[in-house]
């Protein structure tokens, strides 16, 4: 047994003054005392055993055996404790012992159950806690009297009391520490959970009920928060708050006489760990449900103002209730949410807040500024997809991540967002700068110094760099508002140079202030003036110099502007060829915008070919009015039913544009003799200037007259005179035709493939197989194929079917001069063996000095060697080009 | 019947703009300053990578355009076919009025050569005029691995082995390390 164990323990010092009788009397009233222990505790309230009990003690007290009687007494009481109270209260929760916590979340019942079984359960262990306090004070009175009868102080015994309760608490948290079962802190969990679930629909009720009933909007949370706590008080229009809030705080008052009851039980941290841990679960489960998917509504006031309506109240009514630290003396000035803008209204009707409701207010409102960030950085790239719809999104976002500091997180996670679903194969060069330019919009709002964006938009650049069509792409955008998507999706028909200006115009209004800086606005900026944030590069300047510029950021793309400008030239050049009447305005307004940004000398090129159409316009009026006084040729021309009036000539000054494809070209006889007459007419006017006609070049709009029907076509020169040479010989073979009109065999059949399949002319094998025959359709025949287009409708040849351009381009351009480094770059690696890109670049800088000489970029050698790896003409061992043998 | 009827034909053309190209007279090279010597090597550099003679290249090295290297491949139907050379140029600052220095940086088992990788070749020495250029100098050597001079051998094994042509060619192979 346990007690004959402590026993010889504890009477070992006196063991030697005993006598026989003593130790008889001393025997019996042991057992007497450990009887009456065991009755006593059995009994459940019954105390018929306690004077018997009271008067053993005192003997053995006599004795010198008061801590003897205490341990025997606390140890019964712990056993008893250990085998009615704790087993019993554990039992209670066996049934969830195997129930994951994800089927019961889903069970609403279940939590009904919990909370009903979690208040029985503590109710049981309470009301056993009670009696055994209550031995406890028997045993404490019997040592008391025994004390009084020794006629020591009260005061000592007082302590004594309190020693023996608190080892008391301590013994019996102890054991149901002990025997605490894994799940109870789930069980708590969802008792919390559940009470305020139920606590938020009534808020919710409440709120929705204020909206319809009355519509001080103002009011409602004053008018909420101030009722729980002011019980007594009636409202004018009250009643209906009144009996809500009455239940209300029913409830707050079942859950804080849990939580009490808990606390007693030792499971301080566990309890508040559960409702903790269940009010962070609602407020997640509320931000996820307000804030969803749609970025067009800002949602950070209705969350922060559900934090205080729900979590804070029921915080504030539960800590009010248990009695511990609300605290209305004390200001607190210091610890007040740096958050709560506004002191006053934050906590109507409760006073000033005590330290622990604003350290939970902290602390909510940090995790739901969290959980609102993760949660839109997880969805950054719809957001920046819809950006200037989502902007409200995007404020949101901003202010959270003023608070948690947690930027990084957004660019990994945006980075690799925009790598799994941007910059893939699929995605087309448009879509990709269209999700550039909104990133950076959107972006500059979270981080208006743009270090974020740097490394944001680094892989997006890295990726355009790879594209051949970027720098096209770019231009077009840049230059062209109507056709920059192929879709006509989102195009607003402004370009976005345009809008970048009118940006810009409204900075510089918005700006002007700040020419006439004096010292006090000096010192007003000096004093705004933040650090940068401790992601930023130091190696990229400082803050004022990294304004975010969205075309600079784009020309980053490409590398140079030069390459732009270049580009842009090409671009220009077509365009300007394929018009045929002279009307420029759109193209001199984007050179000027154009101007602003890259300068005037490196537009220079582009200005004087739109001046050469400006001067081809009053040229061409100026020799067509004087040509058409009577005179010989023109009567005869006349005749012909060609004049001079149907012709218009751009003349360019060739050494400005871009080199320009020529082809050689027989046009017939009648426009020759125009062309001639009009250079010749040219010449007079302009001595010593003659003109070269580029005679493959231009448009030709045409009409074709059948017996029954005219059709109308704007086509190209070649097109022209191969339907031209149709008119007198209703038959041609491929050979001939092409040396009708002087033009290859093969140029030919490609060109011709255009009025085959309008119709107008059939193919068919000749007598050589590489020989075709060409034949006017007879309108009859095929009546079918031309029936769609009888009538006079007019056909529109825009542009040339395979992509053909009247000049070449900026590839083909590089392509030819890249290939005479190609023979450097062979002789470099034949006597160095493996050479780094670096190293080409350099060399080929260095020694390179021919006409033109080396003047292409890093990234263009690269795409150049990329290119002849491909061709087998190289190979990139570890970063290493080396000359593959042949 | 059918008539085409040109309605309005739109033509481009190009205006020959007088061209005032005055031609700058040639510098005459009185005193040889750096700056022609670069010109120079620069030119014969273009005219080497153009010329695209095969078996024979040079470039300069990094950033010294008075050091190349060279590369020579035996030529077909001699003992040296399928070989590689590795030689390096070292050109004089009154270049081309001195001739540059040639030598084998690759081991080469040939009667003119020593092992050092010395050249004997006229055009190097006593015979050597500015006419000449780098693409000259490796098609002599190339030619010179063919049609050695075995009357005045810098390397005599090499030149009394070279009357038989099989032990030669197995002499070559079994002394040839080829260019990592």
């Amino acid at each position: 047994m346990t007690m004959d164990a402590t026993s010889s323990v504890c009477n070992l010092a006196i063991l030697e003054s005993l006598d026989e009788n003593l130790i008889g009397e001393i025997l019996e009233s042991w057992n007497g005392f450990c009887f009456t222990t065991e009755s006593l505790l059995k009994g459940n309230g019954d105390l018929s055993f306690g004077s018997e009990f009271e008067s053993h003690a005192q003997t053995l007290c006599k004795h010198g055996l008061e801590s003897l009687v205490q341990e025997h007494f606390l140890r019964s009481l712990e056993n008893t404790f250990e085998k009615n109270g704790a087993s019993k209260f554990w039992r209670h929760f066996d049934p969830y012992s195997n129930v994951a916590v994800l089927d019961i979340d889903k069970d609403p019942i279940d939590e009904v159950e919990v909370q009903h079984v979690l208040c029985k359960a503590l109710e049981e262990l309470s009301l056993e806690k009670e009696y055994q306090e209550k031995y406890l004070l028997m045993l404490v009175h019997a040592l008391q009297s025994f004390k009084d009868k020794e006629s020591e102080g009260r005061q000592s015994s007082e302590a004594e009391r309190v020693r023996l309760f608190s080892k008391y608490q301590l013994i019996m948290a102890s054991v149901l520490m002990a025997t605490l079962p894994r799940h109870f802190p789930d069980v708590l969990h969802w008792y919390f959970k559940g009470k305020l679930e139920e606590l938020s629909s009534i808020m919710s009720r409440v709120c929705e009920d204020d909206n319809e009933s009355q519509d001080k909007d103002d009011m409602d949370l004053d008018e909420r928060s101030k009722l729980p706590c002011r019980t007594g008080d009636m409202d004018i229009d009250g009643c209906h708050h009144q009996r809500r809030f009455l239940e209300n705080h029913k409830l707050v008052k079942n859950i804080g006489m849990v939580v009490r009851d808990l606390r007693s039980l030792g499971f301080t941290s566990m309890a508040e760990d559960a409702y903790a841990s269940a009010i962070f679960m609602l407020l997640k489960a509320k931000v996820h449900d307000l804030a969803g998917d749609d970025f067009r509504s800002s949602v950070l006031e209705s969350i922060k103002g559900w934090i205080q309506a729900v979590p804070l109240q029921f915080l504030y009514a539960l800590l009010a209730y248990l009695g511990d630290s609300v605290n209305y003396d004390s200001p607190l000035s210091g610890l007040r949410s740096p958050l709560a803008s506004y002191p006053s209204s934050c906590y109507p009707g409760m006073g000033v807040p005590s330290e622990g409701l604003v350290r939970w207010q902290l602390r909510l409102e940090y995790f739901a500024y969290e959980t609102l960030q993760d949660l839109r950085i997880a969805k950054l790239f719809e957001i920046v997809v819809d950006y200037p719809d989502s902007s409200p999104a995007i404020e949101d976002l901003k202010q959270c991540l003023e608070y948690t500091g947690q930027h990084s997180k957004l660019v990994d996670s945006f980075i690799s967002a925009l790598r799994y679903r941007l910059l893939t194969a699929g995605a087309s060069t448009y879509d990709i700068l269209h999700q550039y330019i909104s990133t950076i919009k959107a972006l500059r709002t979270i981080d208006p110094a743009g270090i974020f964006l740097e490394a944001v938009g680094e892989p997006i650049r890295e990726y355009l760099k790879g594209r051949k069509d970027t720098i096209k792409c770019i231009v077009t955008m840049l230059t062209d508002g109507t056709s920059g998507d192929p879709n006509g999706a989102g195009s607003t028909g402004d370009s976005l140079l345009e809008e970048l200006n009118r940006e810009e115009e409204n900075q510089e209004n918005t700006d002007d202030d700040d020419i006439n800086t004096d010292d006090k606005q000096a010192w007003i900026n000096a004093q705004r003036w933040e650090p940068d944030p401790a992601e930023a590069d130091p190696l990229k300047g400082s803050r004022h110099r990294r304004k975010v510029d969205i075309l600079g950021m784009i020309v980053g793309i490409i590398g140079s502007k030069d390459q732009l400008v270049n580009e842009y030239r090409v671009m220009l050049a077509e365009k300007l060829l394929n018009k045929s009447d002279y009307d420029i305005d759109s193209e001199i307004r984007t050179l000027e915008l154009l101007k602003i940004h890259f300068g005037e000398s490196s537009m220079q090129r582009c200005e004087i070919m739109l001046n050469d159409l400006i001067d081809s316009k009053r040229t061409n009026t100026n020799i067509k009015a004087t040509i058409n006084q009577p005179s010989q040729s023109g009567a005869e021309l006349r005749d012909q039913g060609v004049s001079l009036d149907i012709l218009n000539a751009t003349i360019i000054s060739s050494n400005f544009w871009p080199p320009i494809q020529d082809e050689a070209l027989n046009i017939p006889g009648p426009m020759e003799q125009l062309l001639s007459d009009y250079g010749k007419r040219f010449t007079e006017i302009k001595t010593p200037r003659k003109l070269l006609w580029k005679k493959s070049l231009g448009t030709v709009k045409l009409e074709l007259q059948f017996e029954d029907r005219a059709l109308q076509f704007t086509v190209t020169p070649i097109h022209a005179s191969i339907i031209m040479q149709f008119q007198d010989q209703p038959s041609w073979t491929s050979k001939n035709l092409a040396a009708a009109i002087g033009i290859p065999v093969d140029v030919l059949n490609r060109r011709i493939i255009f009025w085959i399949s309008k119709g107008i002319l059939a193919d068919s094998l000749g007598v050589d197989t590489n020989d075709h025959t060409y034949t006017m359709v007879d309108a009859m025949v095929d009546a079918g194929k031309t029936g769609v287009n009888s009538g006079s409708c007019e056909e529109l040849l825009v542009g040339d079917e395979d992509g053909e351009r009247s000049v070449a381009s900026v590839e083909d351009q590089l392509r030819k001069e890249m290939t005479v480094y190609e023979k450097f770059i062979t002789g470099m690696l034949t006597n160095f063996g493996s050479t780094a890109l670096d190293r080409i670049h350099n060399t080929l800088k260095m020694f390179c000095v021919a006409d033109p000489p080396y003047d292409k970029s890093l990234q263009q050698l690269q795409s150049f060697l990329s290119g002849l790896v491909a061709e087998e003409k190289l190979e990139l061992r570890d970063g290493m080009y080396i000359l593959k043998k042949s | 019947m059918t008539t085409v009827n040109n309605n309005n034909n739109h033509n481009t053309q190009v205006t020959n703009p007088t061209m005032t190209a005055s031609k700058q007279p040639l510098p005459t090279a009185k005193s040889v300053d750096t700056q022609s010597v670069l010109k120079r090597l620069q030119s014969e550099l273009m005219a080497l990578m153009m010329g695209g003679d095969s078996g024979i290249s040079a470039f300069p090295e990094e950033d010294n355009i008075f050091c190349w290297k060279g590369t020579i491949t035996g030529s077909k139907d001699t003992v040296f076919e399928g070989t590689d050379y590795k030689l390096s140029f070292s050109f004089p600052t009154d270049y081309p009025f001195k001739p540059p220095k040639v030598k084998f940086e690759t081991g080469c088992f040939h009667p003119n050569v020593d092992v050092y990788g010395n050249i004997c070749l006229d055009i190097l020495q006593d015979k050597w005029s500015s006419a000449y250029d780098v693409r000259t100098i490796l098609l002599s050597i190339q030619s010179l691995l063919g049609e050695p001079n075995t009357s005045s051998p810098l390397n005599t094994q090499a030149a009394s082995l070279w009357s038989n042509q099989e032990e030669y060619r197995k002499m070559v192979e079994k002394l040839y390390k080829p260019i990592p």
